[in-house]
Formats: structure tokens, C-alpha cells, sequence
């Protein structure tokens, strides 16, 4: 039994609801405070008399018709009967944000491995006094250019398989192993020109 | 140079351009080998559950665009590539479907309705030739349609539109994908407003990037690669993900099948099964040709028709090679009539003629449009010759695949053995891994794990993502058309409705709107 101002259709698409409030507010923001802010041209612009549609047209459009959409939204979902709620059908609740939330750590740890681990390898050869040079250098040479991607690609598989498992297999490492050596050499071997991250030009 | 020339020098540049070896004297191009290759990939990808066309499409461009480069000599053996991808993914995803009943694309999910008790009673062989007579059937219609259909729909629009129109076109197919996909119009029109307003960070005409917030990675906008693959790739492998370790893996046990009685394909059953492939083929064509409906419904549909024309024994859904064969013409006839908003137009309808879009973008020198197919006296149009080598490419995927598709198709059953939780990470990986080779920084490659979660809740949620990546697509098209229609109609502000075929496309765009949002309840 539902009580209140809330529409049982709204307490079924709660989400939805919390979007339309946010995209509302978010629109509001873009049209008073990003949009003047960032944007040099104004919505026209008059030049020696040519009159010209400005950066600030397109943005400003969009974020008008967000703002009516949303609020439109906001409104039916609300105010609707809930018994066609079909329409509004979410599936996020708390369970998808643990699931995210250990995705997120795994693909982090393999992404800073990835860029990271490289140059600190290096930095650690050189501390030790093999004075290889830095890794900006060494970049292009072997093994040094392929420790990052290695390794943070193989975190980044082997995390995300155990994540889903929910356990470590030894048969989950050796599928990461054998697929990020495959990928690396699908690269490395027959392009001279192409660079595996981190190696690019910025 | 007439238009035969054109086909004829698009013919030609498919086969002989770029030989590579040669068979009996016969020089065989780069082009036709990537079909080949394309043809096959797809069927092997098509076949692998939790990995689809789309999916291989998304991970070879940019490895196809880092291994031919940005000339437009690159763009036939490209897009000859996805074009095989597109035929093969169709045809192999009916493997599964029939041999295990798990549907390797969701657009075989009815084929497993009678392909799977097929397999039961020891049939696979017939099943599986059905569905390869079929699907190859209702693709080659939709090709033919494609072929005929595409070139004097962009003469008629080239003739009728102009700014103010182009404009009104743009308009009308965003709210016609916004309504369609989906099953809440409001929350379609949020995703594709959204796309293009992200479309419009970092670009415009001024020399201040608009909306860039100072960021000098974002002063060119978000790369279009990224944002694509991000919201169709990643969102879908982070949301199969989560199916999964919901499930904590079901354990699926493969029945082993003892093949016995007739497999055969017979002369007989062909006579069966043709009003059932005709009618399914035409369903296909028609909704392959309307922008953002997909091979589901057309499936559904096509499905449902051969259901009601049905007479005899076994009935639908009980193994009736009728069944196969009205769902597998239908899903694969969407294919080819797709390809006819992209190229008459320039506006892609689905995933697959997104990343056909996305490599002429990428790649240049052919630029989607009605352009295409404009006859200029004296002169060849490069474009042209181009489309007609993209139509020549198909032509021959498809004869690949009456020869060697049913072949390769009926060797992928294999497939279903890989574990979906095992595939994904590695696409994830790969997918990154072709972004930031393309893009060379680490930037490409956070944005693409942010426009990837962007498609994770989107999912979710129910937010059409076809509808965000369709509009991010054409938002500078769109933002172009109306500052040309401004300039031309002397800065009238009503330049969307300065002639009788731009207020139609609004008018109709309107009334789709409100269509959709009356009878969404009656279509759910």
C-alpha cells in the first residue's frame, strides 16, 4: 500500500526521477553559468553587418530543450498512473554498485600499472646504478617500453575475470597471460610504427 | 562520365587495385582478401556469444585504420572488412542459437525457437543449412534493394533539399530514433539532447574552444572514436559483466547431440521455406531502411508473420524449418537496406552503419551523403566510384558466403565453449588498446572508460544508447546545416520553416514525439 504525494510508479522509478531533478538543475547551470562563462561567441553574432549564428546557438538550444525534456519527464513519471510502468524500467540498485566499484579498482590498478610501472622500473634500475637513462628515452627500446602495458594489461584481465568469478584460478591467470601476450604481439610484431600505452606522444 | 562508368571503375578498383598474389593469372586485391577475411571473422565472432558484430567492428577499426592509414586508398579494404564482419556476424550467430540454444546476437534469440528442437531430434545440419540459406537469402534482397534503392533516393534528395531542409532531415531522424529505440520517448529524446550537447564541447567555429573548461585535451572535443566505442562497447561489456557475476556463472552443460536422420538441405524443403524467406526478407528490407529499429524486431516480426501463414506439421516452435527460416531472412535482410540512410542521406540508422560512417570519418575521401551519387559531366566522382566499390565488396561477400559461409558456420559450433566472464576483459583490453594506438594518449583512453560507464547506466536505466551515439554523430552536421540555412535564407530565424519539405520534417518529427510518448504503453 502506497501512501503520500509519490506515485507508486515514481517509487518504482526513483532514479529517474533523482535524473530529470539532476539534468533540470544541470541545464540551469549549463544556460546561466557555463555557456557565459566558456563560450566567446554569443548565441548571433552581427560582423560588418553579416549576421551569423555564434558558438553559444547550438549549446544553448540543447540545453533548453534538456531542461523541458527533463522537466517533462520529471512530471509524467510522477504524476503517472503506475500501472504501465514498463516504461520507466530500472535496474540499478545497490548490488551494481559494488559490482562497479571493484570493476573501478581493478581497471584503476591495471591503468596506473600500465602507465606507471615502466618508468618506475627504470627510475629503480637507475637508483640501483644501472644509469640506463630515463624512460622517456628508453621508450622505444625493449623490455622497457612493453613492462607497462604487460603487466597493467594483465592486472586489468585477470582482475576483472576474478572479480566475476568472485575468486583467483590459476586457469583465469594463464587465459590473461597467453591473451595479453597475444595483443602485444598482434602490435608489436608486424607494425614498427604503432606505440602500445604508455609510449604514445603525450 | 555516366553513371555505368561509375560502376564499372568501382568494380574494377574492388578487384584489381592493390594486387596482392595471384591465383591462375588472376590478381587478387587487398579489398577482396579483407572481405574474406572479414567474412570470416564475423562468422567466428557472430558465433561466440557475448561477442557480436558490433563488437568486432569496434575493435578492428582502429586497428584496420592503424594498418592501412588515412588514405582513401585505405577506405575499400576498410570498409570491405566490416562489410564482411556485418554478412558473416549475421549468418554465425545462428549457430549457437540452434546447436545450444543460446542466441550468439540477440537477433537469433527467435531462431532458437525451432532451430534448437531441430538439434534435439538430430537434425543440426538441416537447422544450421536453413539458417544459412536463409539468412544469405534475406541478405542478398536487402543488398539489392540497397543497391538499387540507395543511389535515386539520394538524387531525389539531392534535388529537393537544401540547408533548411538538411537541417529539418537531421531533426526529423533524431526524434525518429529517439521515439523508436527504447521504451520511454522522453527518456530517448534526454539521450540523444545529450549527445549532442557533449558533441559540442571543444568544437565551434570560434577560436576559443566553447565549453572546454580550459582543458587544452579537451579543445578538440571528445575523440569520436572514444565516445562510440565508449557508450556501444564498453557500457555493454561492463553491463554483461555485471549479468554475470550476478549469476556467478550458470552452469550451462552442453548436451552432447547425436546427429541422426535427414540434414540435407533438399530442393523440397527450399520450395517450403521461399514464401517464408520472401516475406521475411521484405520485413527486414523495410525496417532495415528506417533509422534506429534494429535485426531484433525485424526477427520478431518476420517470426511472427511466418507463424501466421504457417499450415502443417511440426508447428512453429516445435521444429519447423519454416520458423528458421522466416527469422534468420528477416534479421539478416536488415542488414544491406541499413546502409541506405548512410549512404542517401549521411545519417546512420544502427550500430553497424555507425562504424561504416565512423571509418569514412576517420579514413576520408568519402563522404556519406547524397553527394554521393551526383553525375558531373566530364568528370568522375570519386565518391561515387567508391560506393559503388563498397556495393561491389558486398556483392562478392555475399558470394562468399552462398560458397563458403555455410562451410565455415557449420565448423563454429566450437565457440560456445569459450566463457563469456574470460572474453570480455580481453575485449575491454583490446578495445583500449586500439583507442590509444589510434589516438596515442592516455586521455583517448580515460575518456573511453568515462563515455564506457556513461553507457553502463545508460543500459541500465533504459537510455537508448543508439539514440546518444546517433545524435553525437550528426551534431556538427546538424550545427553546420543550420548555420548554413541561416546564412542562406538572409538570417531569418524561422529558416527551419522557409519551405513546405523542412516544415513537413518538423511537423512529422513533432508528431512522432507525440505519437510514441500516447501509445508507449499500448507498444510495451
Amino acid at each position: 500500500m502506497t501512501t503520500g504525494p509519490f506515485s507508486p510508479k515514481m517509487q518504482k522509478a526513483p532514479w529517474t526521477v533523482g535524473l530529470a531533478i539532476f539534468f533540470s538543475l544541470a541545464s540551469l547551470l549549463t544556460l546561466f553559468v557555463w555557456i557565459p562563462l566558456d563560450i566567446e561567441t554569443g548565441v548571433i553574432e552581427t560582423f560588418r553587418r553579416r549576421v551569423t549564428i555564434g558558438d553559444a546557438m547550438a549549446p544553448t538550444i540543447m540545453a533548453v530543450a534538456i531542461l523541458v525534456v527533463s522537466v517533462v519527464m520529471g512530471i509524467l513519471t510522477v504524476f503517472e498512473p503506475a500501472e504501465n510502468s514498463s516504461d520507466v524500467k530500472e535496474d540499478l540498485d545497490k548490488q551494481s554498485f559494488v559490482f562497479l566499484a571493484r570493476l573501478v579498482i581493478v581497471v584503476s590498478i591495471g591503468l596506473v600499472l600500465m602507465v606507471y610501472l615502466g618508468p618506475m622500473v627504470v627510475d629503480l634500475i637507475n637508483t640501483l646504478g644501472g644509469e640506463i637513462g630515463s624512460y622517456r628515452n628508453l621508450r622505444a627500446t625493449y623490455p622497457y617500453k612493453l613492462i607497462g602495458y604487460v603487466f597493467g594489461g594483465f592486472v586489468l584481465i585477470f582482475g576483472i575475470i576474478s572479480v566475476v568469478e568472485n575468486r583467483f584460478s590459476m586457469n583465469g591467470a594463464l587465459v590473461s597471460i597467453i591473451a595479453v601476450v597475444v595483443i602485444t604481439m598482434l602490435y608489436e610484431l608486424p607494425f614498427d610504427n604503432l606505440l602500445l600505452p604508455p609510449n604514445g606522444a603525450n | 562520365m555516366g553513371l555505368l562508368d561509375h560502376i564499372w571503375l568501382g568494380i574494377v578498383t574492388v578487384f584489381t587495385v592493390d594486387p596482392v598474389f595471384s591465383i591462375a593469372g588472376l590478381p587478387i586485391s587487398m579489398t577482396i582478401i579483407m572481405v574474406f577475411l572479414g567474412l570470416i571473422f564475423g562468422i567466428f565472432v557472430g558465433a561466440t556469444p557475448g561477442i557480436g558484430g558490433p563488437v568486432a567492428m569496434a575493435i578492428s577499426l582502429p586497428i584496420l585504420i592503424s594498418i592501412f592509414g588515412f588514405k582513401a586508398d585505405a577506405l575499400l579494404p576498410v570498409l570491405g572488412f566490416l562489410v564482411g564482419i556485418m554478412k558473416g556476424s549475421t549468418v554465425g550467430g545462428a549457430v549457437p542459437a540452434i546447436l545450444f540454444n543460446t542466441p550468439g546476437t540477440p537477433d537469433s534469440l527467435m531462431t532458437t525457437l525451432d532451430g534448437y528442437p531441430l538439434t534435439k531430434k538430430g537434425q543440426p545440419g538441416k537447422a544450421l543449412r536453413v539458417a544459412h540459406f536463409s539468412s544469405v537469402s534475406g541478405d542478398t534482397i536487402s543488398d539489392i534493394v540497397l543497391i538499387t534503392g540507395a543511389p535515386f533516393l539520394a538524387i531525389i534528395v539531392e534535388r529537393f533539399l537544401d540547408f533548411p531542409e538538411k537541417a529539418a532531415l537531421i531533426i526529423l531522424s533524431l526524434a525518429f530514433v529517439s521515439a523508436v529505440v527504447g521504451s520511454n520517448v522522453w527518456k530517448g529524446l534526454l539521450a540523444a539532447l545529450l549527445g549532442l550537447f557533449m558533441a559540442y564541447i571543444g568544437t565551434g567555429e570560434d577560436g576559443h574552444p566553447r565549453l572546454s573548461m580550459g582543458s587544452d585535451n579537451l579543445a578538440n572535443g571528445f575523440p569520436l572514436i572514444s565516445a562510440v566505442l565508449g557508450v556501444l562497447i564498453l557500457g555493454e561489456v561492463f553491463k554483461s559483466l555485471e549479468d554475470m557475476w550476478r549469476e556467478m556463472r550458470e552452469t550451462s552443460t552442453i548436451t552432447k547431440v547425436e546427429v541422426k536422420g535427414d540434414n540435407k538441405l533438399h530442393l523440397s524443403d527450399i520450395r517450403k521455406i521461399l514464401p517464408f524467406i520472401g516475406i521475411s526478407a521484405s520485413i527486414g528490407t523495410m525496417i532495415g531502411a528506417l533509422p534506429g529499429i534494429g535485426s531484433t524486431l525485424a526477427a520478431t516480426l518476420g517470426y511472427a508473420t511466418g507463424r501466421k501463414i504457417h499450415k502443417g506439421s511440426p508447428a512453429f516452435g516445435e521444429g519447423a524449418i519454416e520458423g528458421i527460416a522466416a527469422t534468420e531472412a528477416a534479421n539478416s535482410a536488415v542488414a544491406g537496406a541499413n546502409l541506405i540512410p548512410v549512404l542517401s542521406l549521411g545519417i546512420p540508422g544502427n550500430i553497424s552503419a555507425v562504424f561504416i560512417l565512423l571509418a569514412t570519418e576517420s579514413i576520408g575521401g568519402f563522404v556519406p551523403g547524397p553527394q554521393v551519387f551526383r553525375l558531373v559531366p566530364d568528370q568522375i566522382n570519386q565518391e561515387m566510384v567508391y560506393a559503388f566499390g563498397l556495393f561491389t565488396a558486398m556483392i562478392f561477400a555475399n558470394g562468399l558466403n552462398w560458397t563458403f559461409g555455410g562451410v565455415f558456420m557449420r565448423w563454429m559450433g566450437v565457440m560456445i565453449k569459450i566463457p563469456k566472464q574470460r572474453l570480455l576483459p580481453i575485449v575491454l583490453l583490446l578495445t583500449l588498446t586500439a583507442i590509444y594506438v589510434q589516438q596515442t594518449n592516455m586521455f583517448a583512453v580515460y575518456v573511453t572508460l568515462g563515455f564506457g560507464f556513461l553507457g553502463y547506466f545508460m543500459r541500465k536505466l533504459n537510455f537508448s544508447v543508439l539514440a546518444f551515439v546517433i545524435a553525437y554523430i550528426l551534431a556538427n552536421n546538424l550545427e553546420e546545416s543550420m548555420r548554413q540555412a541561416f546564412a542562406v535564407t538572409g538570417a531569418d530565424p524561422w529558416f527551419l520553416f522557409a519551405s513546405p519539405t523542412s516544415i513537413i520534417f518538423v511537423v512529422i518529427s513533432i508528431l512522432v514525439v507525440i505519437f510514441f510518448a500516447r501509445n508507449q504503453k499500448d507498444l510495451n
